[in-house]
C-alpha cells in the first residue's frame, strides 16, 4: 500500500481542496448584492413603466436566497446595470429583459421555436417567475406539477377550469404521482400550436405517443387498476387502423373522450357516459340509433374475453385462421406434389 | 400448331378482366387499412386523403364486383352457353375421384400413373368457381354491414359488427391465398402450362391442353364433330346474340394477333429440348 506509507499525495490534494473551497463564490457573488439590495429591499422603491403603472422594484433577499438562484449574483442576470448610476441616468438602463439562455441554452432553444414564443409576447418570466424561481421539484414552485393549473390558467383559464374538472385535474389535486398536468401532454418549453405536425398535440400525435405514454404504459395502469387494451383495441379498430394510415377524418382519442375535459363514463357529464354516447357518435355518424351507441367499444377478440361478443370474435378468428391452415395448407400440398410430378415427368 | 378450342368468349373474357381488376384494387386497397404501416401502403399514407381516397376505392371496387355478379348471373341465366356452364359446374362424385386418383398419381401410388378424363370443367376449377361465388356472398354480406352499419345497428348489437369486422378480415385473407395459391398454380405455374394459360386474353385452349386437362370434352366435342353437328361451345345460338355480339369478326383483328406472336414463342421455349 504505497499511498499510505508515501503521505505525499497529500500536497496536490490540498492544494486543490484549498482552490475548490476558495475559488467557488467569488468576490462578486455576494459582494455586489449586497450592494444591489442596500436599495432593492426597500419595499417602497418602485418606477412607472411606459403606462404609467406602478411597479415595485422590491427584491426580498430572504426569498432570493430561498430561491434556486440563491447562489448567484444579481449582475449575473441584470448585466446591463453597469454601476449604482443606473437608477439616476433613467429607467431605460435597468429595463433590459434578462437573458435567461446565457445558463438556459437548451431551454431557450426549445422556447424560441414554441408558439408562446413565436405568437405572443411572452418569456420565461410569465411562467417561471423572477427572482423567487424554486426548483421543479419544489412543490411551492410555480411550475410544479400541480400548481401549473393556475400558472397556465392565468393566461389560459378556459382550459384550466376544464383540466381542473377533469378526471385527470382532480387526480392531480389530490397529489396522485403520474398524473398528468398541462405539461404531460403539451411538452415544456417547446410548446406548439395543435395544428403544428410537431407538436404532440397535433391530431397525428395524439393517439400515437400523447395518450399512449400513460395509457399504454403496464406500469402506470395497473395503479390504477385499468388495462391498456384500449390502446391495442382502438389501434386494431377501424377508427385506428385508418388513423394509423394517415385519416384525419378518423376519430382518435380526443374525438370521444374529450380533450381537457376528460372524465370517466360513470360521471354524467362525461362524453362517454351512456347517456351521452350516441351524441358523441352522432359526431361523425349522424344517422348513429340509441342502439348504435351501446356495446363495448374497446373490445379485444379473444375465445377467453369477459364480454360475450369478444368471445365470439375469438372463436370466429380461431375457426377462420384454422380453415385457412387448412384450406391453403391443402392446397399448396396438393399443387405441390403436382408440380413436383409433373416436373419429374418431364423429359430433359 | 394444332386445332384451337374455344374456352372463353370475348365476354367471358372482359367479365374474367374486369373481376381480376377489381379483386386486386380490394386486395391492396383492404389490406392496406389493416397493414397501415407496411412498406407497401406508403403509395397511399402519404398522399393527403389516401386513406380516405382508399376507402372510397375499396367501396367502388366492392359495388362494381357487385354489378359483375349480377351480370355474371344474368349471362348464366339468360344465355344457352351460360345456363350449359352451369350445367357443366355442377360438382359431382367424379370430381371428389379425379382429385383423390390425381393426388394418388401425384405420390406414385398409381402405378402407372392413371390417365384422368376430366369434363369441360374438371376438379380444379369446379372449386375455385363454387369457392369464387362463396368468397363473393360472404364478402358482399359482411361488407354492407361494415358500409351500413348505422343500418345494421338499427337492429343488431355492436358485437355482430366486430363479427363480421373479423370474417370480412379472414375471408379476405383465404380469397387472397386461394388465389396466389390454387389459381396462379393452375393457370401459371402448372408445368403444362407455364408461362401462362393464353385463355385468359385469346380464349383459347390447344387441343394438347385440352387432352390434359378437359379429355372427357375433348372426346365429347370429336364425337359430335363426327356427327355432323355444331359443337355448342362456339358461341351462342339462341339469345339473338344479344347479351356477346362481338364475338364473331372482332375476334379476327383482336390481340390475338400479337399475342399469338408472343405465344408461338412462348411455344418454342416450352418446347425447346436442349442443345
Amino acid at each position: 500500500m504505497i499511498w499510505r506509507k508515501n503521505k505525499a499525495w497529500i500536497v496536490p490534494l490540498g492544494i486543490l481542496s484549498l482552490l475548490f473551497f476558495l475559488g467557488g463564490p467569488g468576490e462578486t457573488a455576494w459582494g455586489g448584492n449586497a450592494q444591489c439590495l442596500s436599495c432593492h429591499q426597500d419595499k417602497d422603491l418602485a418606477k412607472k413603466d411606459a403606462r404609467g403603472k406602478k411597479v415595485s422594484l422590491y427584491v426580498s433577499e430572504d426569498l432570493f436566497g430561498k430561491s434556486v438562484h440563491a447562489g448567484i449574483s444579481c449582475t449575473d442576470c441584470h448585466t446591463r446595470i453597469l454601476d449604482d448610476a443606473h437608477a439616476g441616468k433613467g429607467v431605460k438602463e435597468a429595463d433590459r429583459k434578462v437573458d435567461c439562455g446565457a445558463c438556459h441554452e437548451m431551454s431557450e432553444k426549445l422556447f424560441k421555436t414554441s408558439v408562446h414564443s413565436l405568437r405572443a409576447e411572452i418569456a420565461c418570466k410569465e411562467c417561471h417567475g423572477h427572482h423567487y424561481i424554486k426548483p421543479l421539484t419544489d412543490p411551492r414552485s410555480v411550475t410544479y406539477r400541480t400548481n401549473l393549473i393556475q400558472t397556465c390558467g392565468a393566461c389560459h383559464p378556459e382550459e384550466s377550469e376544464q383540466f381542473g374538472g377533469s378526471i385527470h385535474g382532480v387526480e392531480l389535486s389530490r397529489g396522485r404521482p403520474n398524473q398528468p398536468t398541462c405539461t404531460t401532454c403539451h411538452g415544456t418549453h417547446a410548446i406548439r400550436a395543435k395544428s403544428d405536425p410537431e407538436s404532440p398535440v397535433h391530431f397525428r400525435k395524439v393517439a400515437i405517443t400523447t395518450c399512449p405514454q400513460c395509457h399504454a404504459a403496464e406500469r402506470i395502469m395497473r395503479e390504477y387498476r385499468f388495462t391498456t387494451q384500449p390502446v391495442r383495441s382502438y389501434y386494431d379498430s377501424f377508427h385506428g387502423l385508418s388513423y394509423r394510415g394517415g385519416d384525419a377524418f378518423s376519430a382518435n382519442c380526443a374525438s370521444c373522450h374529450g380533450v381537457h375535459d376528460i372524465r370517466p363514463s360513470s360521471d354524467p357529464k362525461s362524453m362517454i357516459h351512456r347517456d351521452n354516447l350516441q351524441q358523441t357518435c352522432g359526431t361523425c355518424h349522424p344517422r348513429a340509433s340509441e342502439n348504435f351507441a351501446k356495446g363495448k367499444i374497446h373490445s379485444v377478440a379473444s375465445i377467453k374475453g369477459e364480454d360475450f361478443g369478444e368471445k365470439v370474435v375469438g372463436w370466429v378468428r380461431v375457426v377462420y385462421i384454422l380453415l385457412i391452415v387448412m384450406v391453403i395448407g391443402g392446397l399448396t400440398f396438393f399443387n405441390f406434389m403436382d408440380w413436383l410430378r409433373k416436373t419429374i415427368d418431364r423429359k430433359p | 400448331m394444332g386445332k384451337k378450342y374455344l374456352r372463353m368468349t370475348l365476354n367471358e373474357r372482359i367479365q374474367h378482366i374486369n373481376l381480376a381488376i377489381n379483386f386486386t384494387i380490394l386486395v391492396i386497397t383492404g389490406f392496406a387499412l389493416k397493414y397501415p404501416e407496411a412498406f407497401w401502403v406508403s403509395p397511399i399514407t402519404d398522399v393527403p386523403l389516401g386513406m380516405t381516397f382508399r376507402g372510397f376505392l375499396h367501396r367502388l371496387s366492392g359495388v362494381a364486383t357487385l354489378t359483375l355478379g349480377g351480370y355474371h348471373l344474368l349471362y348464366l341465366a339468360f344465355t344457352e352457353r351460360g345456363r350449359q356452364i352451369v350445367v357443366d359446374m355442377i360438382p359431382g362424385w367424379k370430381d371428389a375421384v379425379d382429385l383423390w386418383e390425381t393426388l394418388k398419381n401425384n405420390l406414385f401410388i398409381n402405378r402407372p400413373a392413371k390417365v384422368l378424363k376430366m369434363g369441360r370443367f374438371n376438379f380444379r376449377e369446379k372449386l375455385e368457381y363454387l369457392g369464387l361465388i362463396w368468397g363473393t356472398i360472404v364478402m358482399t354480406v359482411t361488407g354492407c354491414i361494415l358500409w351500413f352499419k348505422e343500418e345494421w345497428l338499427l337492429f343488431f348489437p355492436l358485437w355482430t359488427f366486430e363479427v363480421a369486422r373479423a370474417i370480412h378480415f379472414y375471408e379476405a385473407v383465404l380469397a387472397t391465398l386461394t388465389i396466389l395459391v390454387w389459381h396462379f398454380y393452375s393457370v401459371v405455374f402448372n408445368p403444362d402450362v407455364y408461362p401462362m394459360s393464353w385463355a385468359w386474353i385469346n380464349g383459347n385452349l390447344t387441343e394438347h391442353e385440352m387432352e390434359l386437362e378437359h379429355g372427357l370434352e375433348l372426346e365429347r366435342i370429336k364425337a359430335e364433330e363426327k356427327g355432323g353437328s355444331v359443337h355448342s361451345n362456339e358461341g351462342p345460338k339462341a339469345g339473338g346474340g344479344k347479351v356477346y355480339p362481338m364475338q364473331e369478326g372482332r375476334e379476327k383483328l383482336s390481340i390475338k394477333g400479337i399475342y399469338g406472336m408472343v405465344q408461338n414463342f412462348n411455344e418454342s421455349i416450352k418446347n425447346w429440348k436442349g442443345m
